[in-house]
């Protein structure tokens, strides 16, 4: 994982006002770096699961609901005995949008790129935001049969997204 | 409760001024408009900025109450608030503002000049490596999803900016006043499709101040006094819109069963309504929330007419924030007292008694209902 640093731009960025963003000393003009999460004991396991290309979901020991975005009980039961599960990363497609601008300085070269929210098998009212790739956008379709895949966005960081399900006899 | 005075700052793309002189002039306006002085403020509250340093630097005080506003649903919380004050009796005459300054360009987002600040990414690291930095994106599913589950097509959202701009050429204060054509509507870019330039409110600093007090002080006062008529908030889950496992029903439905529920009129009553535009599928959302129109049905309501001045329900008369700029729902309150009080001119509705202005959307929301005094 790649550690938050300050580099020697965040002088110049307070300078300009607002928020500045943490750049990477990896940083380079031509070779922006992904957006990494910083440690989080509460969603680590989610990224080390991609990397081990695994799509982990938090779980409540007590009584099975998944949650997402990991949270340190379960709104259903309010039992603490949480556990990261691996979930079959079969899903459907509940939403979507074609990004054009970038909001980002690594996704300048990414644009335009999909971000959706898929309906996890496993719960009705479970949803992932991720990516959808491997489709064109007027392709995509509310409701098509997605599969988990994992994108590697630089030697540290691999995030779990979303293609198009191959077809299966039924 | 009552709205006895309104106001703004000196609203505009990069201003050069601070929160301190938008709420400073936002205030001044405001009290000229109630006929009160700075002496008769006893509560304030606001988001953005703190209402005690405003209050101080206004000469007001010592306050009754006071209350700085977080993420919340806009400009309706602090308005929510001041009048529940009020209404409780912690203080008789409340100032609520919404003072709002304007994000760095995406151009200077883009080239790491600056972080776009989003206050409703509570779980802003589970998105960025995905590339969800902004409120477009989830608007953008939002609206997918919309056109999706509705009745409505990217020609009734063109409508829409194309009604909202007619009202804005009658509003001297609006940012955009030229005309616009569906057509040209059609062929602003793509932020995040099928969310079109055209359906973002226009980024700017902003100051905004409303003033409520008790309707035996309203009744007093030289404005024609507006009153509370029904207010409800409503949260159903948390900040995470990318997430909400059902967009196109969400606060807003819950939001409206309250607000209904608090009072006798009921939709037929309402003689304008100024609903959030923030993205216009907000619009669309809360017009089917708020049975101003059938479920899904939004689309098709927009494309007969019915929101223009001479339909059946003027809405978003001062032009929405996609043109008067983005006061984060403070202007739906003030457009709403002016009508009311008829002091609209070329855009006002005649005869207009009752009007209902709400703010946000998905997670949570917030809706107020005014009566003509």
């Amino acid at each position: 994982m790649v550690q938050l640093r300050s580099g020697p731009a965040d002088a110049i960025l307070e300078l300009i006002g607002g928020p500045a963003r943490r750049l990477y000393l990896t940083d380079t003009v031509d070779h922006p770096s992904p957006p990494a999460p910083p440690s989080d004991p509460l969603t680590d396991f989610f990224w080390e699961g991609a990397r081990e290309g695994r799509l982990l979901i938090q779980r409540c020991l007590a009584c099975g609901t998944y949650i997402h975005f990991p949270r340190p009980i379960c709104r259903a039961c309010l039992s603490t005995r949480l556990e990261p599960a691996e979930v079959s990363g079969a899903a459907t497609l509940y939403s979507f949008t074609e990004t054009h601008r970038a909001f980002h300085p690594f996704f300048v070269s990414r644009v335009p790129y999909l971000v959706a929210s898929v309906a996890l098998r496993e719960q009705s009212d479970l949803r992932l935001l991720s990516n959808l790739v491997g489709i064109a956008e007027p392709d995509v379709r509310i409701g098509m049969h997605l599969q988990v895949d994992y994108e590697w966005l630089d030697e540290h960081l691999a995030i779990p997204v979303f293609r198009p399900a191959p077809l299966v006899a039924p | 409760m009552a709205i006895v005075g309104v106001g703004y700052s000196q609203v505009g793309r990069h201003t050069g001024l601070s929160e301190r002189h938008h709420a400073a002039q936002a205030a001044v306006a405001a009290l000229a408009d109630a006929g009160l002085s700075r002496e008769d403020i006893d509560g304030a509250t606001t988001w953005g900025g703190d209402a005690t340093d405003f209050a101080w630097m206004l000469g007001m005080g010592p306050l009754r109450w006071h209350l700085n506003v977080g993420v919340s649903p806009a400009f309706i919380t602090p308005a929510i608030h001041g009048a529940m004050a009020v209404a409780a009796g912690h203080c008789d005459t409340c100032i609520a503002f919404r003072i709002m300054m304007q994000q760095p360009s995406s151009a200077v987002i883009a080239a790491g000049g600056a972080a776009l600040s989003s206050p409703s990414m509570i779980d802003a690291a589970m998105m960025h490596p995905y590339g969800d930095f902004s409120p477009t994106q989830w608007a953008g599913l939002l609206m997918n999803r919309y056109l999706h589950d509705s009745d409505a097509t990217e020609e009734d959202f063109a409508t829409f900016a194309v009604v909202q701009r007619e009202h804005a050429t009658r509003n001297e204060n609006a940012l955009q006043r030229s005309p616009l054509s569906a057509e040209e509507y059609l062929a602003a870019p793509y932020i995040s499709k099928p969310v079109r330039l055209l359906d973002c409110d226009l980024p700017c600093d902003s100051g905004s101040a409303v003033i409520f007090t008790t309707e035996e002080r309203a009744r007093d006062l030289r404005a024609r006094p507006v009153f509370v008529e029904a207010s409800a908030l409503s949260s159903i889950r948390d900040m995470n819109f990318e997430l909400l496992d059902d967009m196109t029903r969400t606060s807003p439905a819950h939001c409206a069963d309250l607000l209904w529920s608090r009072t006798d009129l009921g939709p037929a009553d309402v003689d304008c309504a100024q609903l959030y535009d923030g993205f216009s599928v907000i619009t669309f959302q809360w017009l089917e929330a708020l049975g101003l129109c059938e479920p899904g049905g939004a689309g098709p309501f927009v494309a007969a007419g019915h929101t223009r001045l001479t339909g059946s329900l003027p809405l978003n008369t001062d032009g929405g924030a996609i043109n008067v700029g983005r006061r984060h729902g403070a202007n739906f309150c003030i457009e709403a007292t002016r009508q009311l009080r008829g002091q609209c001119g070329d855009r006002q509705v005649q005869g207009a008694q009752v009007a209902v202005w709400a703010n946000a959307v998905g997670p949570f929301s917030g809706a107020m209902l005014l009566t003509a005094g």
